[in-house]
């Protein structure tokens, strides 16, 4: 008897890594070996264009010349991130707080046209980003929809601007009411940290980095709602009627029922916000490969262009590396916060 | 238990090996094979690698490709066309299978040089003598000549004829200098009708003009140090970006177009500096628009364009660099020169095609004549981190925020980087 079941445990055993065995080996080439040789290149002086094999192994001078060495690219480095952190900050809550809205919405039963809504919104999440971005160019440009739109609903009051091609920061704008410029700005604030004076530090998203968000909140709502969607339709009818009977408002039951139990839901949708806004590339490379100014230059783009277009692999690859550690320690943290808040 | 997962694993591993070998074969060796066979003795298969142009160029090229093929039957070509070129040549570049000739431009010739991807074959080429001094310039690093220049563009400037009759203006001629230029684009520019005089992109491969017709150099010539924190190169910069703080310049993004190309089309701008790829361009986007094109403004120590070309790269490492080395003889030969250039919409680079060009295409003779005096876009490796400065900081000074003078000390700030690397 017990022979048998340790047969059969082994026959499942090979079932199943035979089953898996596509899986793995697709695993292994694009994700496994890719990765290995990404760490590799990493501590090489690459330039991407001689074989491989001729790469010489420099150490962790790449990572110096990133993180300790004063110059262009330490600043471009940082000025990446710099954008990326706030592409993050802004883009995240956006798309999570209106994707859940909107998972909302559509849920109710008494919804007329429910299929409709869910289609149309998750409709930007399918199609091809780079065919909307060369849309929205034209939407931003300085007689394009959106400011036409603004004008509209000012009365006029709004100058047009070519979006795209703005590099002011928005918190520089706003800065620049109170008066306080470039010019007129305390000198701790034109001093250098990490190789970008603070004035740059704190500039906020540029007007043409805040077309890329709108535009990127906008294509990914869609595929959070729809994970929204799945959990809220797992929530047990039963608990409403409970919090009904117990006489709670509409508001109460979002806050004291509803997102209590969306929370894991919302840990994952936060994650994968976070991810994807690390990493975004296409929406840039479209749109305004890294310009004006650089304020729309991406930690992802950034190391396409060394890789690239500066043939600097090594240096490509230790930038990516440095994003993978950045991505993991956020989504770790951000673990650690969402399940302390469950205890 | 152990014993059984090691089997398993064992298995595997040599399935993986299995598959991992199986595609591998038939792929790589394929061109070598087919070049080696018996069946068609002495038959060598090159491939041609490029970038897609406009339909009649690459329908052009093929045919000029053919007519090699059809005399040549033991050496044939193949032409390839790809999109996203760069990083199709680097990776083949990288994967040790490079195609066997292929197109190098001016500015990416020093990265190339570097990582040893070249063969230099320009010396060998029929009469080397013959191709523009400036053009076998562009393609020379540390004295040895690389490759031989397929065609050329060089920067000219660009005029609405309707606009200046309408503001009665004389048209631009060669001898015209910055402040001719400046005075013409203050009288054609009109605020209300969205037009101004000349559209301008905040563009390093663009101002660099300015600072050589100022007399301003990037870098002095053995590379050694950089110059652009001379008073020359403030006088360029100022120049540029003060037509366009003035009002009388603007770049492409505000006047709702995608390049200034465009916006010269839509007549949203009356001149506008570009080099050949405008003509067919505008044909083809704006037929009934009527304009001229002359040289460049000549700036106080002259003049000078740019001139943006570029050759066939024979790869270094390639299987048969000297078949290669032929066909691109005759690609840049004066006969594959000719035939490939008369469609007017490159120019040859050999000085004597150049009569019998200009009788087919008399109105771009000031494109052509820039070949006397234009200096070639290239510097050395790892200057694309300056280019981006500079770009970055014209876009800066364009929208007010940086003065010419600070753009230039962080240019010279970065290449100084640059060259000590």
């Amino acid at each position: 008897m017990a022979t048998g079941i340790k047969q059969q445990d082994r026959q499942d055993a090979i079932a199943g890594w035979l089953f898996m065995t596509p899986a793995l080996f697709l695993f292994a080439f694009f994700v496994f070996i890719p990765i290995f040789f990404a760490i590799y290149f990493s501590f090489t002086d690459w330039n991407g264009i001689s074989p491989p094999t001729e790469a010489r192994f420099i150490g962790a001078e790449n990572f110096r010349v990133l993180l300790l060495e004063d110059g262009i690219r330490r600043a471009d480095f940082f000025k990446a991130l710099k954008n990326t952190a706030y592409f993050s900050l802004g883009v995240v809550p956006m798309q999570t707080a209106l994707a859940l809205l909107l998972a909302v919405v559509v849920n109710q039963r008494r919804l007329r046209f429910k299929s409709f809504f869910r289609t149309a919104y998750y409709f930007p999440s399918i199609t091809s980003s780079i065919a909307i971005s060369m849309l929205f160019l034209f939407l931003y440009q300085r007689n394009g929809l959106v400011n036409q739109v603004l004008q509209a609903i000012t009365f006029g009051l709004w100058q047009p601007i070519a979006w795209m091609a703005d590099p002011r920061g928005l918190f520089h704008i706003i800065f620049g009411w109170f008066g306080l410029t470039l010019e007129t700005a305390p000198d701790w604030m034109r001093a250098n940290v990490l190789s970008l004076p603070v004035w740059d530090w704190i500039s906020g998203p540029s007007v043409a980095l805040m077309g890329i968000m709108l535009l990127n909140t906008w294509t990914t709502i869609g595929t959070m709602m729809v994970i929204f969607l799945a959990a809220l339709q797992d929530v047990p009818r039963e608990v409403y009627e409970a919090a009904e009977i117990d006489g709670a408002n509409s508001r109460q039951v979002f806050f004291g029922v509803t997102l209590p139990l969306l929370r894991p839901t919302l840990f994952f949708v936060v994650t994968l916000g976070l991810i994807g806004t690390f990493q975004v590339f296409d929406q840039v490379y479209v749109m305004s490969a890294g310009g004006p100014a650089k304020t729309t230059l991406t930690v992802a783009y950034l190391v396409y262009r060394n890789g690239f277009t500066n043939s600097q692999m090594g240096l490509a690859a230790a930038i990516a590396l440095l994003l993978f550690i950045i991505i993991f320690t956020l989504t770790l943290v951000q673990r650690r916060i969402t399940e302390g808040k469950k205890e | 238990m152990k014993a059984k997962h090691f089997a398993l694993l064992t298995l595997l591993l040599a399935v993986a090996l299995l598959l991992a070998a199986c595609p591998a074969q038939p792929v790589a060796p394929a061109a070598p094979a087919a070049a080696e066979q018996p069946a068609a003795p002495g038959v060598i298969n090159l491939q041609l690698m490029g970038w897609a142009s406009s339909d009649a160029e690459n329908v052009r090229l093929q045919e000029v490709v053919d007519g090699w093929n059809a005399a040549n039957p033991d050496i044939q070509v193949t032409l390839n066309l790809v999109p996203d070129y760069d990083t199709k040549l680097q990776t083949s570049l990288a994967g040790g299978a490079p195609p066997d000739i292929f197109y190098v431009d001016s500015f990416r010739l020093p990265d190339l040089v570097a990582a040893g991807a070249l063969l230099p074959i320009g010396d060998q080429m029929t009469d080397v003598d013959d191709f523009y001094p400036s053009l076998r310039e562009a393609f020379t690093v540390d004295n040895v000549f690389y490759c031989p220049p397929k065609d050329f563009a060089t920067l000219a400037l660009e005029y609405n004829t309707d606009l200046f009759d309408a503001a009665g203006l004389a048209y631009p001629t060669a001898d015209w200098t910055w402040d001719d230029l400046r005075a013409a684009a203050e009288a054609l520019t009109d605020k209300d009708a969205g037009v101004v005089g000349f559209a301008i992109n905040p563009d390093f491969a663009r101002w660099i003009a300015f600072l050589y017709q100022a007399g301003g150099e990037v870098t002095t010539p053995d590379f050694s140090a950089m110059t652009l924190n001379t008073p020359e190169a403030l006088t360029a910069m100022e120049f540029y970006v003060g037509l366009v703080r003035d009002g009388f310049a603007a770049p492409a993004s505000d006047l709702d177009s995608g390049w200034p190309g465009e916006a010269f089309g839509k007549g949203r701008a009356a001149m506008t500096m570009e080099g050949n790829w405008i003509v067919p361009y505008l044909k083809d986007q704006f037929p009934n628009l009527k304009y001229g094109i002359t040289e460049l403004p000549s700036g106080p120590a002259g003049k000078a364009t740019m001139a943006f070309t570029v050759c066939y790269g024979v790869a270094a490492n390639g299987r048969n660099t000297e078949a290669a080395t032929k066909v691109v003889d005759y690609l840049t030969g004066p006969v594959g020169m000719k035939a490939w250039t008369d469609l007017g919409l490159a120019m040859p680079t050999r000085q004597s095609l150049r009569e019998g060009w200009l009788t087919m295409y008399p109105e771009l003779e000031p494109m052509l004549s820039g070949a006397e005096y234009a200096r070639k876009w290239q510097f050395r490796p790892g200057f694309a981190d300056v280019l981006d400065t500079i770009n970055s900081g014209l876009q800066e000074a364009f929208g007010g925020l940086k003065t010419p003078q600070q753009v230039l000390e962080e240019a010279q700030a970065v290449g100084e980087q640059v060259l000590a690397r």
